[in-house]
């Protein structure tokens, strides 16, 4: 091993990129599936991501009937999902799934997928409040809004009219947390083992089944 | 400016316990925003090639924060970030003929210091030439109601601003995500595992997994 060479290895020991043995130190020599199904895992752990992957699932079970799932100042609200979904999960090779299309979310191929042990992680809902029909984008991880649509404003002052836009942005988001809140009463509740998690997996199922 | 127009896209926070003080919470906030104000990048002076801090929403250099502050129970602002960046390849475009002209001066390509000194030079010089980028994120916040919105897309720029509010204000921000809201609801961690006939893992391997 010529001078320079000697001064380049032990200049990569000193910054830990070998270890003493000149093999290359934290190299990952998992294979690519390996890797991945990992990042998945690490996705869904993060910040009880599960959770949030659990209610929209839970949501898109419960909006199938267009029945309201909660009340809002007395007024029901109505849940569609619409277009696109992504599912994710960890089981299985398939660890993410995209399904586009206005009927989409409640396709049969989308239960196939879920009673494979994917879940919703993103999803664009519409909600009917009354008259007031709002849609927004949302993820699993943390209910961020995205690209909401919301009822036309009626002011015609630049005051009123931001301050009826936070007012509408403000009700959206009061109907994505009297969902959540919906669901975490179920989800805590003695029955979400023994009843409800089985009745959606006959959901998935049997829709899976033809 | 997303609050007034455009995009409905947002990231929402609640203050924790030490949230904003019953009393004048106004001037509280304004001397917050003030403290972390943004001051413009100087580029003959410094060093720095970004800036940072809380504008007023619709003019955004100006940092007085007067009245225009609130609207109704909403205080409303932003937070700007000017950055200057050199790119790589207008460095590269005048490295180049230098060290092709060093070279037939001297007989000698230019040494790794050399070459890192005039890099430097380059970059140094470009870093005046170059306009900073601007952008501005809306904040708003009820302060009654302790609701925070980050008018952002990007998570990394939310988690910035949040962040500085925090430092600016000495609030504790938590998202609006389901596992912290069942956490702040008072829901039992051991109600809140994942269900294994859904998710395919159980309270044991995120145990185990978060060990």
């Amino acid at each position: 091993m010529s001078k320079r060479e000697r001064a380049r290895a032990e200049a990569a020991f000193l910054r830990g990129d070998v270890g003493v043995d000149g093999a290359a130190a934290g190299a990952d020599d998992r294979d690519e599936a390996e890797v991945e199904r990992d990042r998945a895992r690490e996705q869904l752990l993060r910040g009880r991501t599960w959770l949030g992957r659990e209610f929209l699932t839970w949501l898109l079970w419960r909006s199938e009937s267009g029945d309201p799932l909660v009340e809002r100042e007395g007024v029901g609200v109505v849940v569609l999902f619409t277009g696109r979904l992504v599912l994710r999960g960890i089981a299985g090779d398939v660890t993410e799934l995209s399904a586009r299309g206005a009927l989409a979310p409640y396709a049969e191929q989308v239960r196939r997928a879920l009673d494979a042990g994917l879940l919703v992680h993103g999803a664009r809902l519409r909600l009917t409040h009354g008259e007031k029909t709002y849609e927004a984008t949302v993820d699993a991880e943390f209910l961020d809004v995205r690209a909401a649509a919301l009822p036309e404003l009626l002011a015609e002052e630049e005051d009123d009219r931001t301050l009826e836009r936070l007012y509408l942005a403000e009700q959206l988001t009061g109907m994505l947390d009297a969902l959540l809140a919906a669901f975490l009463e179920v989800r805590a509740g003695a029955t979400w083992t023994r009843k409800v998690v089985p009745a959606m997996k006959r959901w998935m199922a049997a829709n899976a089944a033809g | 400016m997303p609050v007034l127009r455009g995009a409905v896209t947002f990231a929402r926070f609640r203050t924790g316990r030490a949230g904003p003080p019953r009393a004048d919470a106004r001037r509280w906030l304004v001397q917050g925003l003030r403290k972390k104000a943004f001051a413009p990048l100087d580029l003959q002076l410094s060093e720095e090639d970004r800036a940072a801090g809380f504008v007023e929403l619709e003019r955004t250099d100006a940092t007085e924060f007067g009245p225009d502050l609130f609207q109704g129970e909403y205080a409303l602002f932003a937070y700007r970030i000017d950055a200057v960046r050199v790119p790589a390849a207008a460095v590269r475009r005048e490295l180049d003929p230098w060290a092709a002209a060093f070279q037939s001066e001297k007989r000698r390509p230019p040494t790794r210091r050399e070459r890192a000194e005039r890099r430097e030079a380059v970059r140094q010089a470009l870093r005046q030439r170059v306009a900073p980028t601007t952008r501005v994120h809306d904040v708003s916040w009820r302060l009654k109601a302790g609701e925070v919105s980050v008018w952002a897309a990007s998570r990394k720029a939310v988690d910035e601003v949040a962040a500085a509010l925090e430092e600016a204000l000495g609030v504790e921000l938590h998202p609006v995500a389901p596992g912290a809201v069942a956490k702040l609801g008072g829901v039992a961690d051991d109600a809140l595992s994942p269900t294994p006939a859904l998710v395919g893992v159980g309270a044991r391997e995120v145990a185990r997994e978060q060990a």
